[in-house]
């Protein structure tokens, strides 16, 4: 579904990724973890086309993406729910949802899945109507993972959704990305929470400064003693 | 000396102006919003829009109605094109590199209409009839007035309703807050830009027809100065947020017709900085404009 080949990215002089190779497989629930820094968010902004690419590859379904404009990669099905959320403040809840299916024609399946959205975050439906900057943080997180889901993505992309949440709201978000894996949804993750993220996911890589350190099924990761000592506290 | 009368007849004066600083307004702060670009060529463009009005009504079989219709429509291209060859060079560069830019295009469109139409001042006739005066109970206004009020609240009020509710409208809105989060949604923001150039250029040529029929006359320069005191309006309303540019504009407006109209005639020489003083204040109680979000909202 997506291959990534020796991707580096620079802003400026300094190079933020560093010959990062990944692969995710259609229906695999992949993460990325590492500390602050390490270049996962910057990989995702990559993959979306909003990062400055020196140079690599990145293919989708086949066909390389790497220079296209973001819209574009949209369009071949990517939804990147960003960190720190990034929510539309001065619109509606709904409007915000509405803006997630932006490139799709089917008024009546977005209608549809607007209603799926609201059945998924019952207390989305309660504040449609109300500015999404007036949202709690964990309403905005699920609000920005329903607008992604708006696009009916063929990957998603998801960073940090469990960033400045209460235990509680992180559990039920994370409810909801297994959910999704479930229903067969192809699911790239990011996140610092490394344990919460590799005990979801079916493979993981580990970036460090901007290079992949390690990879292998999660599974294996999380028993891993470098990967316990260094992201796990353990 | 101030009757009721003479009260109602300034607050007539002051929605008139007001209509069509807000015209312009909202074009310059729809373009700042997504931009932060100060586009100074805004003015030149109600200019050209009052050019091509005249030669249209010139033209004695062109109904009054196209008269202004066919300006917005080739005025809004015109906006459009400016930006395709001016502005979108420039996405991402500094706002001082975009201001200096605008300002190029604006001299240069000014310096364009001097060579082929000359510096000379020409009267924009109108119809006989669009000038007529009608008296209400002391009151007096001309068709001219009704027209210019008329037609400004219908177009502000069929823009919000588009920027309110259609899909290209909420994507404006959108990306105004947020570019990237915007791109990241699927926005084509060429695209947006560009709805953004067609929309507030037609409405400066609205603006600039209605200018010139009300001082009767066109001129190169004609823009420079509404475009300036549309810009103060904008930032008194609060830039990048649409309500605001037209709330900005009737204020400005009012203010300007209450000062010469209300204070004795030996100030209204100072009306310009009188203007331009409201503005220092406006901006010393809220910085960000009256409708205005702060910066730090902005991500």
């Amino acid at each position: 579904m997506l291959q990534i080949e020796g991707l580096t990215v620079a802003y400026g002089g300094i190079e933020a990724v560093r010959g990062v190779s990944l692969d995710v497989a259609e229906g695999e629930l992949v993460t990325i973890v590492g500390n602050n820094g390490a270049g996962k968010t910057t990989t995702l902004m990559a993959i979306s086309g909003v990062a400055p690419i020196r140079s690599g590859r990145i293919v989708i379904d086949g066909a390389e993406t790497t220079r296209l404009a973001p819209h574009a990669i949209v369009a071949r099905g990517v939804a990147h729910c960003p960190e720190g959320r990034l929510v539309f403040g001065r619109l509606t809840v709904h409007e915000n949802l509405r803006l997630g299916a932006y490139q799709r024609r089917d008024g009546a399946g977005v209608r549809q899945d607007i209603d799926r959205i609201y059945a998924l975050f019952p207390r989305l439906l309660e504040r449609r109507t109300q500015l999404a900057g007036t949202l709690s943080g964990g309403e905005q997180q699920m609000l920005a993972i329903g607008r992604a889901l708006m696009s009916r993505p063929r990957l998603l992309m998801l960073d940090e959704p469990s960033l400045g949440l209460a235990p509680l709201i992180v559990q039920r978000i994370f409810s909801v990305i297994r959910q999704l894996h479930a229903e067969g949804v192809t699911i790239l993750l990011v996140e610092q929470n490394a344990h919460l993220a590799l005990t979801v996911a079916d493979r993981a890589y580990v970036l460090e400064t901007g290079e992949v350190r390690l990879a292998g099924r999660a599974k294996e990761l999380i028993d891993n003693p470098e990967v316990r000592k260094a992201y796990l506290s353990q | 000396m101030f009757t009721p009368t003479y009260v109602v007849q300034q607050i007539i004066n002051g929605v008139n102006l007001g209509s069509m600083y807000a015209l312009i307004a909202i074009g310059l702060t729809i373009v700042y919003g997504l931009l932060r670009l100060i586009n100074f060529a805004h003015g030149d463009l109600m200019m050209l829009g009052a050019y091509l009005g005249l030669l249209l009504l010139s033209a004695t079989f062109t109904p009054l109605l196209l008269t202004l219709l066919i300006p917005m429509l080739v005025i809004g291209f015109v906006g459009v094109l400016v930006e395709r060859v001016a502005y979108r060079p420039l996405r991402g560069a500094p706002e001082v590199t975009m201001l200096i830019t605008s300002l190029a295009v604006s001299s240069i469109i000014e310096n364009t209409m001097v060579m082929s139409v000359t510096a000379q001042p020409r009267a924009f006739t109108l119809p006989p009839g669009v000038n007529q005066l009608h008296t209400v109970a002391g009151v007096s206004f001309s068709t001219l007035d009704m027209l210019t009020v008329g037609l400004s609240v219908t177009l502000m009020i069929a823009l919000t309703l588009y920027i309110r509710t259609s899909r290209t409208g909420i994507a404006m809105r959108a990306a105004a807050e947020n570019l990237r989060a915007a791109r990241l949604m699927g926005i084509d923001i060429n695209h947006v830009v560009m709805v953004a150039f067609f929309l507030g250029s037609a409405l400066a040529a609205v603006a600039g027809w209605l200018w010139a029929a009300k001082y009767s006359t066109v001129e190169p320069f004609m823009g420079f100065l509404p475009g300036l005191k549309a810009f103060v309006a904008a930032v008194i309303g609060g830039i990048g947020v649409i309500p605001g540019a037209m709330l900005g504009g009737y204020l400005l407006g009012f203010a300007e017709i209450f000062f010469v109209g209300f204070l004795p005639p030996a100030f209204s020489g100072y009306r310009d900085a009188f203007v331009f003083a409201l503005l220092l204040i406006i901006l010393l109680i809220r910085p960000n404009g009256i409708l205005g979000v702060s910066t730090d909202e902005r991500a």
